[in-house]
Formats: structure tokens, C-alpha cells, sequence
């Protein structure tokens, strides 16, 4: 494969706001191709330097051309929603050589089975975006990025920061320097299952975190949930082989705070609706794609034969598959008995 | 599916000439390659302890560990001479805790561990020796072929035996001549799984039956302390360990001197389990140690030489199947009272002369009717399937270049902590290949079989208690023997169609009862108390459930156990 990439270029793969908000914390350190699917975007982006919203660095060059990306760079950070990973992969996958380095936002999980209430699932059958990556192309080098990153905040350049997380330390240190600037700060791990569980199990207490505002409660039901929710996903997390570290930093209690308090969040929105009385098809109708979230408690739900307990994945998932009142979700929650605080240290 | 070779007699080797083997041309330059595992090993020692002070307490805490092995387990293979030797060191390291000006004293440290590594490299180091390898190759079959001709009970008839061939003693699978092809393009390092002294000489003697240079192999210090077989195992080309010595300087000589050797492109062999399984369950972890040494020599390779000349480095896991396995009974024992705990149980020494061994491969060879030597698809050192001409074919089956794993933005650069990743990806390649390559045999099922019906009549049980159940309080009813036998090989039957296993001739296609039959009567058929045999009553008994419960973990890793629950 030739590959003619120079020091300092950068691919992004997808043009959402987390995509343009990296692409631009990017540009600040070496040039950047942006892939963007569509060719009105890249023509946006190229003549005005500005889309969905958002201000793009001048230096950002975007095109519609995967190939390219992978040629021109060994650095690529997929930014995309976790329901176009696959194809993403087998698109690029042919243009990839064992000297890439593939460093991912995306936060999902991927299981080839359909996911139905009767789906027999095992945990090998469920699949980490990095894993997916390491499966669907020759890239071994991969590692992800999860934090509380809220796009539009890194677009006021606000200050904020990352974690990498990788089992190849040059993964994190090519990384870290590809990001790193004075308002943004790059941490490393590797425990790359474990960060990547956190910025994924999130997901559905996000929801529950909408749930609670659209009822009408404040601070003190959101703390219980958050720090009770973080149990529930440390011992989800633990019977599929991760340690409960990651869940202590950045991308996971850091991350759950941020993602259970921002209304943009599209998790958080479906809890929101829901409390206010719309029905899921509806919901997602409206806010234009699945919320990762809803994927999540599904395959939680499917996961339950390891005997960990979910007791706030339990309640949502009936709420939302199974139509219980929302009410009668949060009194049975609440009805609980009460074991120890913070047993899961 | 791999084909089993019918071998009637030792292939071509692979290089006609002895003086050309890699293994002969590195004992031939013996000094110069010593001179740079001992370079390379002050280089590690030097990043390792970077202040003079460092360096200087880790040379004291040699001396230190080295006075405790002469003293609290010396062996016999222990050299008069080196207490002569370490009381000369601590001499100098006196001397030089006296030096004031810290670069004098940083060079007599530099001196005297150049000192040291010279006496680890001169202890250590392989010979070669032609002529003996000849010899043994024309030795050994005849004396292999006559013990093997006796069956057991009549060994003294073996001497008259009809001419039965050793070949037929080793039922060899696997894709043998792409591996021949491969010991000519580049350097291959045999893995194979470990459960009896036996192996090495079993493995040894295979290598040669299929035509591949010899290969250089660390063989226990303590095997070398008897005159013949001290001998021999240095002329054929196996370098020495001791394995009491667990000093960091030590074991990176080690690592350098495997490296080394495979970047010279010596075929080399090691068990990458480290020592015998104890339980008798198939390798799960290796010890990435020498297993990384592989992938330093491969990178070493790419960065140091032309991509035409950088010799490529190929990885073949071996299965070992035995009926029976000598050691059985005190590797099961210290499985159960060690389980758990990373303790080194130096058991090897017990065998402590040539004859005793001889007396181990004479049992073992005339006990077992076949034993299994099952070869897996070569790997790169990525863990990479390779193609007959070696190149390098991904997961998703793309040709790729390993300089591109070692390499970012077109450079290839060196990274300890990049190749200790590497090394635990290959590691589980490793271990998946011996799960996939294992043949099973008509003993594996009986034992596997008997064992779990036990367990599942005492279910209650945790199995130290099962462990402790008297053995005549334990009956299997024959009928529902020979029932989940027959059940268990259809599962054998679907994981072999899917291949994710590999079976016996007899174990895929003879009748349930034959398979029984030969199943109890070779299982372990040594042991003083049988592992299972039949009662009056056609029932089957044992004699020594642990015994049993060992040549049942053969089968674990497919969970074929949940079956029973």
C-alpha cells in the first residue's frame, strides 16, 4: 500500500458536532481532512468554513473521499454514530494497513444478532467500537476518546478535557499530541474496556436523568440517581471483565455528571419527552436518529443472564418497551432495599 | 481438516548440510555472539538502573541471591568452581564500595558485571556438535523403534521384537511441508504445549522425523549433571538454565540470548506455558518472556537489515497428546495444593540421572500405542496467518507487511511497551491454536466422561471434597457410560466439523464400545492405581480420582462440561 502520509495530518471521519469540534481542536496543532458524507456539506465547509452551526478552522479541509483520508493519514479519529460504524469500516477497511492508528469517539456497542426480548446473547457476541475496529480492518493500533466533551462547548472554547484510552501507550502518546492545546487537556488510560463501557452504559442513565427533569424533580433525585446509576453500571461493567477505575474518572463519573445535566443531549431528550407523556416511536421520530441509550438498555437488558444488578435498566427498559407508568418505575425504584453506600468499591 | 502423514521413514531434511543449519553456523560463532548478548544485556541493565548507586546495589543483590541459591538449594549440577568464582566478585565489589571517584567506581561496577555475564554466557551457551547430532540420528530410531516394539508387560522381549517401525509410534499432523518450506525463508520457533519431561525429547525427535534443521532449546541446568545425557543435550545444540536464579540481570541474558539466537536465524523451540501443566488442562496463559523475544528478533530484523535479507520469524504451536503421562500423579498434587499461586515447583530435579530419564521415555514410549504430535498453521509474529511463501495475511485477508506494525508515519520505530501488547495478542493466538490442534484421544473421552458423571452424583461437593470421596464409594453404571460417551463425541463430532478440534481416527469412527474399550485400557495405563477400570459387574470404577480428574481437564476450554449440569 503506499502510503504518502507526512507528519502532522489528521483524518476525522464524520462531520457531526463532536466531529467538528475535534477537527478543530486538531487543526490547532498539523492539518486536517474531514470527512463529510455529502458533497453539499464539504462544499460548506470548504467555502465557508462553517456548518451544522459551528465555525470550522480555515486549515480543515474537508472531502467525501475515505480512500484519501487513508492515504494521506495515519491518524484518523472516527467521529460517527455507532449505527454507521460497520459500514464505515467495511468502506474503509481495504485503504487500511497495520500502520494506521484509529482513535474513535464513538460511543456504542455493536452485536451482529437482531436485538429482540427473545435474542440469545452471550458477552463475546457484543463488541466495543475499538474491538469492532480490530475485527473489520488490519488496524491493531486503536483507542478511544471519551470525556465529558459536550460539542458546543468545545466550540465556545471553553475549557475542558479528554481521556485516550488505549492498551498502546504510543496510541495515547500520538494522540495526546494531536489534541492537546491550552483549553484542552488529554488524559491517557489503558483500560480501553473500561473507559469505553463507561462512555457507553452512560447512556441510559442519561436517560433516566431526562426523565427525572421532565417530571419536574431537582438536584437531590438527580445526585441519588447519578451516584446509584453508577453502581448499576460498575457492576455491569465488572461482569463483562472491566474493572471499576475507569468509572472513577473522567470518562465516567466526569462524563455521567455532564451528559445527566445537559438538556442537548439526545439520551437526556428522550428521557424528557417521555415524562411528558410521547411514546418512544414518536420520540425518536422526532429527534432524527436511535439515542444510543435505548440500544444500550436493550442489550442490558439481553445481558442480564450474568447476574449483575440493573435495577434502574430494569424499570427503564419496561417504561420504555413495555409501556409502565413512569410513576409507578420511580416508586418501585425507590422501593428498594437499601444496601450499603458504595459497595461496589 | 489437517491430514494426518503417513511417515514411514524421516523426510529429506530441509538443508542437506549439517554446516549449513543456522543452529551449527551460531555455534561456530559462539564468541561473537556472546559478546553481543552480554553488550546488549549491560545496555538493558544500564536503562534499567541509571545512577551509579543503582547499578552498584543491583550488582550486590546478585552476589546476594547468588550465595543464597549455593546455599539453601544447591544442586548437583553446581559447579565446585563457581563459589571460587562469586567470592572473587564480592571480593572486587569490596574493593570497589572503597573507590571515592564516581566514574572510576561506575567503571569497575561496568567491570565487574562484564565479569559476570561472561561467566552466565560461558555456563549457558549451546554447542553444536555435527558429528553427535549424526549419530543420535542414527541411534536413537533404532533404540525408540526396538523399545516401542514391546507392548507392555513383555518389555524384555523388546530386543527380539518384530520390525515395527518407530513411525508409526507418532501420529504427525499438520501442514508439515509448508513449515519445511518456511525453515528455509526464514526462522521458525516451535511453541508447543507442555505436560511431561518427555515432551522435549518426544518434540526433539519429531523435528528431525520431519526433516527441519535442529533447533536450540533451554534445557534445566539440573538435566545436565548426569555424563551421558549432560553431554549429548550440549552437543545437540540445547543452552542451559538455571531456573533458581531469578535476578533481573539474569533473566534479561536470557531474553537477549533467545533474541539474539533467532535474529541469527536459529530455529529454536521453547514451551511458552513455562513449565509442565500441573492440572492437566491445556496452557490458558503463557509466559509472554521468551515468547516476546520472537517478536524483538523480528523487529530487530526489519530495522536492522534490507527487507530482502531481514530473515522473517514464524511461530508454530504443537499439540502433545499422550494416553498416559508419567508425572500425572505429582503434577495433579501440587496443581491442588499450589492452585492459584504463581509458585515455581522444582519437581524436574527429581530426575536426577540420565538413567532415570532413559528409564521415563522406555515406560512412556512402550505404554503409549500412539501419541499425537498435531503441528498448527504457522503464524507470523503478530499472530497472522502466513501463506506457503510466508507472506503475512490479516484477519480479514489482506497481505500485510510487518514493518507496518512497528512503524507510524513511515517510520519504524522501537517501543518496549508497543511489543509487550504485541506479544499478549500473540499469546492468546497461542493458546487459541492449542485448543484448536488438539487431538483428542479415546482416553480423553472416558476420563472427561467418567469424571463429570462423578462430579454430577456428588453435586453438592466442592470438588477438594469431591477429591477426598473414597474411591469405593464410587460406581458408574455402565449403560449410562457408554450413553454420554456416546453424546460427548457428537459434540466432539460438531466442534471437529466446525473446526475448532481435532480427534483420533479411532475416536471419530470406530463403535462407542471400542472406543471404550481402548479409551480404559490405555488410559494411564502405567499408574500403580488405575485412573478407571470395569468391575465384576461391567460397572466402571477408579482407583484414583485425582489421577482421573487430571486426564479430564484435557477437555476443558470447550465447554463440553455444561453438558453434565
Amino acid at each position: 500500500m503506499d502510503l504518502k502520509s507526512t507528519l502532522n495530518k489528521y483524518g476525522v471521519v464524520g462531520a457531526g458536532s463532536f466531529g467538528i469540534a475535534i477537527a478543530n481542536l486538531l487543526a490547532e496543532n498539523g492539518e486536517v481532512l474531514l470527512y463529510a458524507r455529502t458533497e453539499e456539506q464539504v462544499k460548506e465547509i470548504n467555502e465557508k468554513h462553517f456548518s451544522r452551526g459551528y465555525e470550522l478552522n480555515p486549515g480543515i479541509k474537508a472531502i467525501d473521499n475515505l480512500k484519501l483520508i487513508a492515504q494521506e493519514c495515519q491518524l484518523i479519529f472516527p467521529i460517527i454514530p455507532s449505527d454507521n460504524f460497520v459500514d464505515f469500516l467495511d468502506e474503509i477497511a481495504p485503504y487500511l494497513s497495520p500502520a494506521h492508528i484509529l482513535i474513535h469517539g464513538t460511543k456504542g456497542l455493536y452485536t451482529p444478532k437482531q436485538l429482540n426480548t427473545d435474542t440469545d446473547i452471550i458477552k463475546e457476541e457484543i463488541y466495543t467500537m475499538s474491538e469492532l475496529i480490530q475485527l473489520k480492518t488490519g488496524v491493531i493500533r486503536v483507542g478511544c476518546l471519551a470525556g465529558p466533551n459536550l460539542a458546543s462547548e468545545l466550540a465556545d472554547k471553553q475549557p475542558a478535557a479528554t481521556v485516550i484510552a488505549s492498551k498502546f501507550n504510543e496510541v495515547i502518546k500520538e494522540g495526546q499530541n494531536a489534541l492537546t492545546s491550552n483549553r484542552f487537556q488529554v488524559y491517557g488510560s489503558n483500560d480501553i474496556l473500561g473507559i469505553e463501557l463507561a462512555g457507553v452504559l452512560k447512556n441510559y442513565i442519561a436517560i433516566a436523568s431526562g426523565m427525572l427533569s421532565g417530571l419536574g424533580y431537582g438536584e437531590n433525585a438527580r445526585a441519588l440517581l447519578i451516584t446509584r446509576g453508577m453502581g448499576e453500571l460498575i457492576y455491569i461493567a465488572k461482569s463483562l471483565g472491566a474493572s471499576e477505575k475507569a468509572f472513577l474518572g473522567l470518562a465516567g463519573i466526569g462524563d455521567l455528571i455532564a451528559t445527566c445535566n445537559s438538556e442537548k443531549s439526545r439520551n437526556f431528550r428522550v428521557g424528557y419527552y417521555l415524562a411528558k407523556g410521547k411514546k418512544i416511536d414518536e420520540i425518536i421520530k422526532e429527534i432524527g436518529e436511535v439515542a444510543e441509550g435505548i440500544k444500550t438498555l436493550q442489550i442490558v437488558k439481553l445481558l442480564q443472564r450474568y447476574g449483575f444488578k440493573a435495577p434502574i435498566a430494569e424499570v427503564l427498559y419496561r417504561i420504555i418497551f413495555e409501556d409502565f407508568p413512569i410513576q409507578k418505575g420511580i416508586n418501585l425504584l425507590m422501593s428498594f432495599t437499601v444496601s450499603k453506600d458504595a459497595e461496589y468499591i | 481438516m489437517p491430514e494426518q502423514l503417513k511417515i514411514t521413514k524421516s523426510l529429506d531434511p530441509v538443508i542437506a548440510d549439517i554446516k549449513e543449519w543456522p543452529i551449527y553456523k551460531l555455534s561456530q560463532n559462539k564468541d561473537s555472539f556472546l559478546k553481543e548478548v552480554i553488550d546488549l544485556t549491560i545496555d538493558s541493565a544500564l536503562s534499567k538502573f541509571p545512577s551509579n548507586n543503582e547499578l552498584h546495589s543491583e550488582i550486590k543483590n546478585i552476589l546476594y541471591q547468588e550465595k543464597i541459591r549455593l546455599t539453601k538449594t544447591p544442586w548437583k549440577s553446581d559447579s565446585p568452581s563457581e563459589r571460587i568464582f562469586w567470592s572473587e566478585i564480592k571480593r572486587k565489589i569490596l574493593e570497589c564500595d572503597k573507590i571515592e571517584d564516581e566514574e572510576q567506581k561506575h567503571t569497575s561496577d561496568l567491570e565487574i558485571l562484564r565479569e559476570i555475564l561472561t561467566f552466565y554466557g560461558n555456563e549457558m551457551v549451546a554447542n553444536f556438535d555435527p558429528k553427535k547430532y549424526k549419530i543420535a540420528q542414527k541411534v536413537l530410531p533404532f533404540v525408540f523403534g526396538r523399545l516401542m516394539n514391546a507392548s507392555p508387560g513383555e518389555k524384555l522381549k523388546f530386543l527380539f521384537a518384530s520390525d515395527k517401525s518407530i513411525y508409526d509410534k507418532f501420529k504427525i499432523t499438520g501442514p508439515i511441508d509448508h513449515i519445511r518450506n518456511l525453515a528455509k525463508k526464514g526462522t521458525v520457533i516451535v511453541v508447543p504445549t507442555h505436560f511431561s519431561n518427555i515432551d522435549s525429547p518426544t518434540i526433539g525427535f519429531v523435528i528431525d522425523i520431519i526433516g527441519l534443521p535442529a533447533m536450540t532449546y533451554g534445557a534445566g541446568i539440573n538435566l545436565f549433571t548426569i555424563g551421558i545425557l549432560s553431554r549429548w543435550l550440549n552437543d545437540l545444540g540445547a543452552y542451559k538454565l538455571d531456573r533458581r536464579r531469578k535476578n533481573y540481570i539474569y533473566l534479561e541474558f536470557l531474553r537477549n540470548y533467545s533474541k539474539i539466537a533467532i535474529s541469527r536465524g536459529a530455529h529454536s523451540l521453547f514451551f511458552p506455558g513455562g513449565t509442565r501443566s500441573r492440572s492437566g488442562q491445556i496452557e490458558k496463559k503463557l509466559k509472554l518472556g521468551l515468547l516476546g523475544t520472537a517478536l524483538e528478533a523480528q523487529r530487530n530484523n526489519l530495522q536492522n537489515f534490507n527487507e530482502e535479507v531481514a530473515k522473517k520469524v514464524f511461530i508454530v504451536p504443537v499439540v502433545l497428546n499422550y494416553h498416559y503421562i508419567i508425572e500425572a500423579d505429582s503434577l495433579i498434587s501440587q496443581h491442588l495444593s499450589y492452585e492459584g499461586k504463581e509458585q515455581f515447583i522444582d519437581e524436574a530435579e527429581k530426575i536426577s540421572s540420565s538413567y532415570k530419564l532413559l528409564k521415563t521415555i522406555l515406560k512412556v514410549l512402550t505404554a503409549n500405542p500412539g501419541m499425537t504430535v498435531s503441528f498448527a498453521p504457522p503464524m507470523d509474529v503478530i499472530g497472522n496467518d502466513v501463506d506457503f511463501e510466508g507472506n503475512s495475511i490479516n484477519n480479514i485477508g489482506q497481505k500485510v507487511e510487518i514493518k507496518d506494525y512497528f512503524s507510524f508515519n513511515g517510520k519504524m520505530t522501537e517501543d518496549k511497551q508497543r511489543d509487550m501488547v504485541y506479544t499478549e495478542l500473540l499469546g492468546k493466538k497461542i493458546v487459541d491454536k492449542f485448543l484448536t490442534y488438539n487431538t483428542v484421544l479415546s482416553s480423553h473421552i472416558v476420563a472427561f466422561v467418567a469424571f463429570e458423571l462423578i462430579k454430577k452424583q456428588f453435586n453438592n461437593l466442592s470438588i477438594y471434597q469431591l477429591l477426598r470421596i473414597p474411591t469405593d464409594e464410587i460406581e458408574i453404571d455402565e449403560f449410562e457410560f457408554e450413553l454420554e460417551v456416546s453424546n460427548i463425541r457428537q459434540k466432539l463430532l460438531d466442534l471437529y466439523a466446525e473446526g475448532k478440534i481435532l480427534m483420533s481416527e479411532r475416536l471419530k469412527d470406530a463403535d462407542i464400545d471400542q472406543v471404550i474399550k481402548h479409551g480404559l485400557k490405555n488410559l494411564g495405563v502405567y499408574h500403580a492405581q488405575m485412573p478407571l477400570i470395569k468391575n465384576s459387574s461391567n460397572n466402571i470404577i477408579t482407583q484414583d480420582l485425582k489421577l482421573l480428574y487430571f486426564y479430564h481437564n484435557r477437555l476443558l476450554g470447550y465447554g463440553l462440561e455444561k453438558h453434565f449440569e
